[in-house]
């Protein structure tokens, strides 16, 4: 077991050294403003049964949780995605295990029954790096999972700091758990959003190396553009009693497009084909990207199987052209375009569009048609469903030979990086919120059968139809009698 | 996807019944074939193109979204695959084969927009073919200017050019059950039991004209060769015996053996597939966004989980039994020997009236068969009586329309009870109409 814990300043922010206290077992020092990420790296043999039986079988899986709030990212941290649990899945070779009794256990998650049943299937023809399978649904608390946690990972002779520490996760921001049989090692790093924390860690156990970084970006002369720098203080517990200062440098795939931002929001009224509305400030690509010419503005959703987009009416260029898209780049196979909620398995559907941003100018729009299911039936006559927002960045191509190998801070699976090739750089726009809630999820008030009302319905139903049934049969009586008896005869003697 | 279109659409009213004096410009127009069917094209091409301008420079397209999935599927056919590869395409493969023209390429863009266009001109033609054969059913029974003024409700109708030239395929029905119906009266059962088979394979609805049309060709109709032995009380198994006379036999052979052959040609080769698509879907489907049937909001009640199913009666699952009774038993047992026109067009009418399905592109499937019903009509002797009827039939629809665009684009909830309400009152309009329908055929002999 390892243990990585790491304060990411603002760029231009640093501590002196001589503010921390470092020894054999713990380190301290004052509050700093920074994004606090821990990353608890364990081999197979350390985990719980139950879970090393499962990821035994298994190839790669990568879960990726997302807070709803709004949180600031900071520097080289700056993957997103849309809130949510996500899970990018490829199974081993026995294909019958299912994970998904375990993390409904785990997560709380309703809408996970088998991968055959609830996951929706990934190209891997594109590009050799993505996973087989795709889960999402939206999950807005990782209670769930800190429970779980806090019964099976914090056993009586565990630190007394186990249990404090799962706690906290109640404020993070992000959950990334990864395992992949070529490491053998599952990999699980949380993240709090940027605000004040206190400097301090505490060795788990002896037994486990831990290594502390307080770090920010910085901007040495010779960084090449594709690359981030980072410099900072880094302290390996229990090897060394002061923290030695540090600089490097490594490629990112994800970046920043800051200043830039963008608001999603559904247009008014919904009816039963809502139109989310991307509004993002500025049409310019990113001036940090080194050859801005070849960048493209793309949004990537999860949409949960309440909506669901049309990917033939996605496919008509004058029709994307009218509504600020150039090109539909990745819809999930086999959407059924017409069955209710209630009857559709899989969780929903990813779509990747790529936005037509005027040539210049200020703040632009662009909007996503979409579909509602029917929902079930409920008391009011109205159910909500919830759209997360999308991640909506500049796909930017690196030069020509650059490569991006895994970066300490790397985040990768995150569901659009599979769909573009390795040299692309994403260039993050920053979601913000104009409702006020902090909340990045669209919501949509979905107009259903009002039980309330529907009393009458079935003997009504029965009865209208009924009578009709009598009506008509009633008519043909008389036809057919008046026919028996007496229009024959006038008939023949007509044509006599 | 049945979604019905947002926009009302009647029936025209019948053509003036004031038979001219002198020989007006109406009576000049109808006097001879060329000039109604000329403009009929003419009427078609103008939609066509209209449509082409439409697609080509709105993002709201005038193509019908059915029509790009038969073309989609026309496109897998040219690359060797299957029809069915393309979701929801749940026609016949014959379909995709008739639109092969729209999946080629040439490179010129003007020839490949003609070219993409082909199935729609092949709609409308088919359009114009049911309107000739309508004329010629007609002509049975009176002049042949007063049978193409008849026809006029078809070839003229809007509802139907657009429907054809939008690219919907309801037009080759219109075709195919009219020239079944020629045949027939023509006497012509070979060919009869051909387009019957075919018919049911495109689009299994047709099936309901079999028992009508089995229980009109009696002795009447054609006369056996020889005069049966005894007239007194026959025994059970001589009448069966005598039911069964070639002609009989020989529709019902043709058209099974037709159906059968089709189907297992394309069993063998699209394989199962084509069962599911095409048909066992129709049983199984559970769209049931809003339409016009009186079953709609039973349907979405009864499908979802959180309702008890225990708590309700399961008219869903007994639906098919007013509907098939009307259809396939009573109608044709009470109407086939008086009128066997009116019989289709009573039959059609309760079929989509009782469906569980049902939206405005069914409509089509009795348009055809209503000038055929109207000159000797009740509505047609009354014209007001018969504006009423029409208009209480696009009122009723208004008003569920009206609903419908609520809950579609405002997203206001009105299954309850706006819906369900203008449902039953179509539902209720149309039993009356099929009723009066009916009635017409009483004190009429057989035709």
């Amino acid at each position: 077991m390892r243990e990585r814990i790491t304060f990411v300043q603002k760029e231009g922010d640093s501590i002196e050294p001589t503010a921390l206290k470092v020894d054999a077992s713990a380190l301290s020092g004052p509050d700093v403003k920074a994004v606090r990420e821990d990353r608890l790296t364990l081999a197979l043999d350390e985990l719980p049964n139950e879970l090393k039986a499962l990821l035994e079988g298994v190839s790669q899986l990568h879960i990726r949780w997302v807070d709803r709030g709004e949180h600031e990212a900071v520097s080289p941290l700056l993957a997103r995605l849309p809130p949510g649990f996500h899970l990018f899945y490829t199974p081993g070779s026995d294909t019958s295990i299912n994970p998904c009794p375990l993390l409904t256990r785990v997560f709380g998650l309703n809408s996970c029954s088998s991968p055959a049943e609830s996951f929706t299937t990934l190209p891997t023809d594109r590009f050799t790096h993505s996973t087989t399978h795709q889960f999402y649904q939206p999950l807005p608390s990782l209670s769930s999972f800190i429970n779980f946690a806090k019964s099976h990972l914090c056993p009586s002779d565990s630190p007394k700091s186990c249990s404090p520490r799962l706690s906290s996760l109640h404020r993070a921001s992000h959950l990334d758990i990864s395992y992949d049989t070529i490491s053998h090692t599952l990999r699980v790093t949380s993240l709090w959003p940027y605000s004040s924390h206190s400097l301090s860690a505490t060795l788990l156990s002896p037994s486990i190396r831990t290594e502390i970084g307080i770090i920010s970006t910085a901007s040495p002369k010779t960084l090449e553009a594709h690359e981030i720098a980072i410099s900072g203080l880094l302290t390996v517990l229990g090897q060394s009693n002061h923290p030695s200062p540090t600089l490097f440098t490594f490629p990112s795939r994800h970046r920043s497009a800051a200043p830039v931002s963008f608001t999603s929001q559904f247009l008014s009224p919904t009816g039963l084909h809502p139109v989310l509305q991307l509004s993002i400030t500025s049409p310019t690509p990113p001036i940090k990207s080194p050859n801005p010419d070849s960048c493209r503005l793309h949004a990537y959703f999860t949409l949960p199987k309440t909506v669901f987009p049309d990917r033939h009416q996605l496919s008509d260029p004058l029709f994307l052209a009218s509504k600020n898209l150039s090109a539909l780049r990745y819809i999930t196979p086999g959407i059924d375009l017409e069955a209710p909620e209630y009857v559709t398995n899989t969780w929903g559907s990813s779509l990747l569009l790529e936005l037509s941003p005027p040539l210049k100018g200020g703040e632009w729009t662009a909007q996503v048609p979409l579909h509602l299911r029917y929902l079930s039936p409920s008391v009011t006559g109205y159910r909500s469903a919830e759209v997360p927002y999308p991640a909506v960045f500049w796909a930017c191509e690196a030069e020509e030979g650059t490569r991006f190998p895994v970066n300490p801070f790397e985040k990768d699976k995150v569901g659009y990086d599979g769909l573009f090739g390795e040299r692309t750089v994403f260039w993050h726009l920053d979601p913000t919120t104009t409702a006020g809630d902090g909340v990045l999820v669209n919501g949509v008030k979905v107009p259903v059968l009002n039980l309330e009302k529907a009393g009458w319905v079935n003997v009504g139903t029965a009865v209208v139809v009924g009578l009709g049934f009598l009506w008509v049969v009633f008519k043909l009586l008389g036809v057919g009698f008046a026919g028996g008896r007496k229009v024959d005869g006038e008939e023949k003697k007509k044509r006599q | 996807m049945t979604k019905p279109s947002a926009t009302a659409q009647a029936r025209p009213p019948p053509p003036a019944t004031s038979p001219a004096t002198a020989p007006s410009l109406l009576t000049t127009f109808f006097a001879r074939p060329l000039p109604l069917y000329l403009s009929a094209a003419i009427f078609r091409l103008i939609f066509l193109l209209y449509g082409l301008w439409q697609d080509a420079n709105s993002p709201v397209k005038y193509t019908d979204i059915d029509y790009l999935v038969f073309t989609d599927a026309a496109r897998f056919v040219s690359h060797g695959q299957s029809p069915y590869d393309r979701e929801t395409y749940r026609y016949t493969p014959v379909l995709a084969w008739l639109l092969l023209p729209t999946a080629h390429i040439t490179g010129n863009r003007l020839l490949d927009s003609a070219l993409f266009s082909s199935g729609k001109i092949l709609f409308a033609l088919a359009d114009l073919a049911a309107g000739w054969l309508l004329e010629k059913v007609l002509s049975r029974s009176m002049a042949p200017p007063q049978a193409r003024k008849f026809a006029t409700i078809w070839l003229l109708n809007p509802m139907v050019a657009t429907i054809s030239t939008r690219g919907s395929s309801e037009g080759l029905l219109g075709v195919l059950v009219m020239a079944l119906l020629w045949a027939v009266l023509e006497k012509r059962i070979t060919l009869a039991g051909l387009l019957l088979g075919f018919s049911v394979h495109f689009k299994i609805y047709p099936f309901i004209y079999a028992p009508a049309i089995i229980w009109w060709m009696d002795n009447s109709k054609f006369p056996p060769s020889q005069p049966p032995p005894s007239k007194r009380s026959p025994s059970l198994p001589t009448k069966i015996l005598a039911f069964l006379t070639p002609a009989r036999l020989n529709l019902t052979l043709t058209s099974l053996t037709t159906f059968s052959l089709l189907n297992t040609s394309m069993y063998l080769l699209y394989g199962t597939p084509f069962l599911q698509q095409t048909y066992l879907h129709h049983i199984s489907r559970l769209d049931h966004r809003h339409n016009f049937s009186p079953y709609h909001t039973q349907l979405y009640l009864s499908s979802s989980p959180s309702v008890s199913p225990s708590l309700l009666l399961p008219i869903e699952k007994i639906a098919f039994l007013p509907q098939l009774l009307l259809s396939t038993l009573l109608i044709p047992l009470i109407l086939a020997k008086k009128s066997l026109p009116t019989c289709l067009l009573a039959q059609t009418f309760s079929f989509v009236t009782f469906n569980k399905v049902c939206t405005s592109q069914y409509f089509l499937w009795y348009l055809i068969l209503l000038p055929l019903y109207l000159p000797r009509s009740s509505f047609f002797r009354c014209p007001k009586f018969g504006f009423l009827a029409l208009g209480l039939w696009v009122l009723a629809q208004a008003a569920w329309l009206q609903q419908g665009f609520e809950l579609e684009f405002l997203g206001r909830s009105t299954f309850l009870p706006g819906l369900w309400m203008t449902g039953l009152g179509f539902f209720g309009v149309n039993c009356w109409i099929l009723g009066v329908v009916v009635s017409d055929v009483r004190g009429r002999g057989s035709e």
